[in-house]
C-alpha cells in the first residue's frame, strides 16, 4: 500500500484501536481466572500446612507488617495462622512462600509459591527445609544458616537461596508476632 | 549510600546482565568482533538504557498503575523504547553529529535489544524508587559494557587461534563466554550491606 | 506439499537456534531444565504463528514505511495475550519463565519471520512457517534443556536417571548454558558438513 501520510496515520491508528480493544477483552476474560487461580493455590497450600480448619480462610485476610495474614479457625476456635511472605534476595529474583504457624508461633509448614532459583540447587528449598536434619518445621525462633552463626544447614551449594528463604520465614514470624500483640 | 554501592556492585559483577541474566546476548555475540565497535555499542546501550528506564518508570507509576492498565506494560514499554531510539537518532544527527557518527549505526539495533526492555521491566516491577531505578539501569549498562569489551578483547586473540572447522565463529565464542561466566560466578555470594 | 516443505525447512534447514542463531537470550535463560525450555519454545511458537498469520493477512493495508512499528505492535499484543493466559492458568510456569515471557517481543525470530516471510507470503504458508520455525525453536530449547538437566542433575523432565550426587551442577548454572549451546551448534555444523 502507498505510504502517504494519511494512509500511515489511518492504518496505525486503526491497528492501535483494534489491538487496544482485543487486549481489554482478553484482560476482562482472564482477570477472574487469574484471581481464582491465585485463590486456589493459596487455599491448597494452607490446607496442607495448617492444622485442620473449617472457616473461609481467604476471607480473613488482614495485613500485618505489610504481609497478608490469614486466621484459621475450627468451630470458632483459632487453630493457626498462615502468612504469605517473600524475599527479593534470592539467587535470581523473588522467592515467595506461604508459611503456617500454630497458636504458639510454632512453624507448622510452608509451601513455595513462586521462585526462579537454579534447578538442582536453590530449587530444592521445597523439600530441603522440610526434611531432617535441616528441617525448619516446628521451630519457634528466628532462623539463620550455619555460615551466619545459626543452626540451619544451608542447601548444598545454594547459601544465597537458603539465606533468602530463611529471611522470608523470619519476616513472616515478625508479622505473626505483631499480629498477636 | 551503602545500598547504592551494593546495587552498583551487584549489577556490574554479581548479577551481570550477560553472564548471569542472559539478556542482550545478540549484540554481545554480534558486535564483539572488535573492541572499537564493542565500546560504541556499549555506550549507545548505556545511553538508551538510562533514558528508557527513566521514561518507562514514570510511565509505569504515573500512567499505567493509576489507570489500572498494567497489563499493557509490555506493549507500552516497547513502543516507548522504539520512539525514544528514533528521537534520539534525529536529535543526535542534528545537534551532535560527532556522536552520531560514533553511535548512530548501533541505535536501530537497540530497539530490539532485550537488555533495554528487560531492565526497564525489572526496574518497574521491583518497586524500585526513581533514583534507585536510574542507578540500577546505569550500572546494568556498565556491566553490559564490561562484558562486551572483555569479550571483544578475547575474540580478537581468538582470530589467530587454530579452531576446528565446525567450532569456528559462534560455537567457540559461546564456549569462551561460558568460561567467562564461570569467572563471574566467583563474585556470587559477596554480600554488601 | 509446499506447506509441508516450509514446516520441515523451519525444523532443520532454517532452524532458528542452530542455523540462523537467533533468539539466544531465551535459549540460554530458560533451558536450565527440559520442561522450562519446552514451555518457552511453545509460548514463542504460539506468538509466532499468530503474528505470522496477522502480518500476512494485513500486509495489503499496512503502508510500507510504517510496517516495522506495525509488526512490533502486533507481536507485542500477542505476547501480552499469552502472558495473561499463562498468568490465569499456568501461574507456576509463568513465574519460573519470569521476564522471558514479555521479552518474546524483542526475540529477533519474530520480527525476522514477519519481515522475511510473512510479509511476502499468503496467510496459510505463513502459519506453516510459524509452525515450522516454532517447532524448530521448541525442539532446540527442549534438547538443550534435556542435555543440561541430565548432565547437571541426573534427571530429565523430572525423572531421575541417576543420583543427582553425580551431576555436574555447572551445566545447570549460567556457564553450562553457554557451553552446551556452543557444543550443540558445533555438532549441528559438523553434521551439516558430513552430509
Amino acid at each position: 500500500m502507498k505510504s502517504s501520510l494519511r494512509n500511515m496515520i489511518l492504518s496505525l491508528t486503526g491497528l492501535t484501536v483494534a489491538i487496544g480493544a482485543a487486549l481489554a477483552a482478553v484482560n476482562e476474560a482472564t482477570a477472574d481466572a487469574i484471581k481464582e487461580t491465585a485463590r486456589r493455590t493459596r487455599l491448597e497450600a494452607m490446607e496442607a500446612i495448617l492444622p485442620p480448619f473449617d472457616n473461609d480462610i481467604i476471607a480473613t485476610e488482614v495485613q500485618s507488617d505489610g504481609l497478608p495474614l490469614y486466621q484459621a479457625t475450627r468451630g470458632s476456635e483459632p487453630v493457626g495462622i498462615a502468612i504469605e511472605t517473600y524475599s527479593d534476595n534470592g539467587f535470581s529474583g523473588r522467592i515467595a512462600i506461604i508459611t503456617g504457624f500454630d497458636n504458639d508461633g510454632k512453624l507448622t509448614g510452608y509451601r513455595v509459591l513462586e521462585h526462579q532459583e537454579t534447578p538442582g540447587l536453590g530449587a530444592r528449598m521445597g523439600e530441603w527445609f522440610a526434611t531432617a536434619p535441616h528441617s525448619v518445621i516446628g521451630s519457634s525462633a528466628t532462623l539463620s544458616v550455619k555460615n551466619d552463626g545459626g543452626d540451619i544447614d544451608a542447601i548444598t551449594g545454594a547459601t544465597i537461596t537458603s539465606r533468602a528463604f530463611l529471611d522470608a520465614v523470619n519476616h513472616a514470624r515478625q508479622a505473626f508476632q505483631s499480629y498477636k500483640k | 549510600m551503602l545500598t547504592y554501592i551494593a546495587i552498583i556492585f551487584s549489577a556490574i559483577l554479581v548479577n551481570n546482565i550477560v553472564f548471569a541474566q542472559f539478556l542482550g546476548i545478540c549484540p554481545f555475540i554480534g558486535v564483539s568482533k572488535n573492541i572499537d565497535s564493542a565500546c560504541g555499542m556499549s555506550m549507545a546501550v548505556a545511553f538508551v538504557m538510562a533514558l528508557a528506564t527513566a521514561v518507562t518508570w514514570l510511565l509505569q507509576h504515573y500512567v499505567l498503575v493509576p489507570l489500572g492498565l498494567v497489563y499493557l506494560q509490555t506493549i507500552a514499554f516497547i513502543l516507548v523504547i522504539a520512539i525514544l531510539v528514533q528521537m534520539l537518532e534525529i536529535v543526535m544527527k542534528k545537534s551532535a553529529p560527532g556522536l552520531y557518527v560514533a553511535l548512530g549505526v548501533y541505535l536501530p539495533l537497540i530497539t530490539t535489544n532485550c537488555a533495554v526492555l528487560g531492565t526497564a521491566i525489572i526496574a518497574a516491577n521491583k518497586n524500585f524508587d526513581f533514583l534507585y531505578s536510574i542507578v540500577y539501569a546505569v550500572s546494568t549498562a556498565l556491566g553490559f559494557g564490561l562484558a562486551i569489551v572483555l569479550f571483544a578483547a578475547i575474540r580478537s586473540q581468538l582470530e589467530l587461534a587454530d579452531v576446528p572447522r565446525s567450532m569456528r565463529g559462534v560455537p567457540i565464542a559461546l564456549i569462551v563466554a561460558g568460561i567467562l561466566a564461570m569467572a563471574f560466578m566467583g563474585f556470587a555470594g559477596i554480600k554488601i550491606g | 506439499m509446499k506447506s509441508l516443505k516450509v514446516i520441515i525447512d523451519g525444523l532443520f534447514r532454517r532452524n532458528p537456534t542452530f542455523v540462523l542463531i537467533l533468539g539466544l537470550c531465551p535459549t540460554l535463560g530458560t533451558t536450565s531444565s527440559a520442561i522450562t525450555g519446552m514451555s518457552m519454545g511453545l509460548a514463542t511458537m504460539m506468538v509466532l504463528i499468530c503474528s505470522n498469520f496477522t502480518v500476512s493477512a494485513l500486509k495489503g493495508i499496512i503502508p510500507d514505511k510504517v510496517r516495522i512499528p506495525a509488526f512490533i505492535l502486533l507481536i507485542a499484543s500477542f505476547v501480552t495475550i499469552v502472558q495473561m493466559v499463562m498468568q490465569a492458568w499456568l501461574p507456576a510456569l509463568n513465574a519460573s519463565l519470569g521476564i522471558f515471557i514479555p521479552l518474546i517481543v524483542v526475540n529477533c525470530i519474530l520480527l525476522g519471520r514477519a519481515e522475511a516471510f510473512a510479509s511476502k507470503n499468503n496467510p496459510w504458508l505463513s502459519v506453516c512457517d510459524g509452525i515450522g520455525i516454532g517447532l524448530g525453536f521448541t525442539l532446540a530449547l527442549t534438547l538443550i534443556g534435556c542435555v543440561r538437566e541430565i548432565l547437571g542433575t541426573g534427571a530429565v523432565f523430572g525423572q531421575q536417571l541417576y543420583s543427582s550426587d553425580y551431576g555436574a551442577l555447572l551445566f545447570v548454572l549460567a556457564p553450562g548454558a553457554f557451553i552446551v549451546l556452543g557444543l550443540l551448534i558445533a555438532l549441528f555444523n559438523r553434521l551439516k558438513e558430513g552430509r
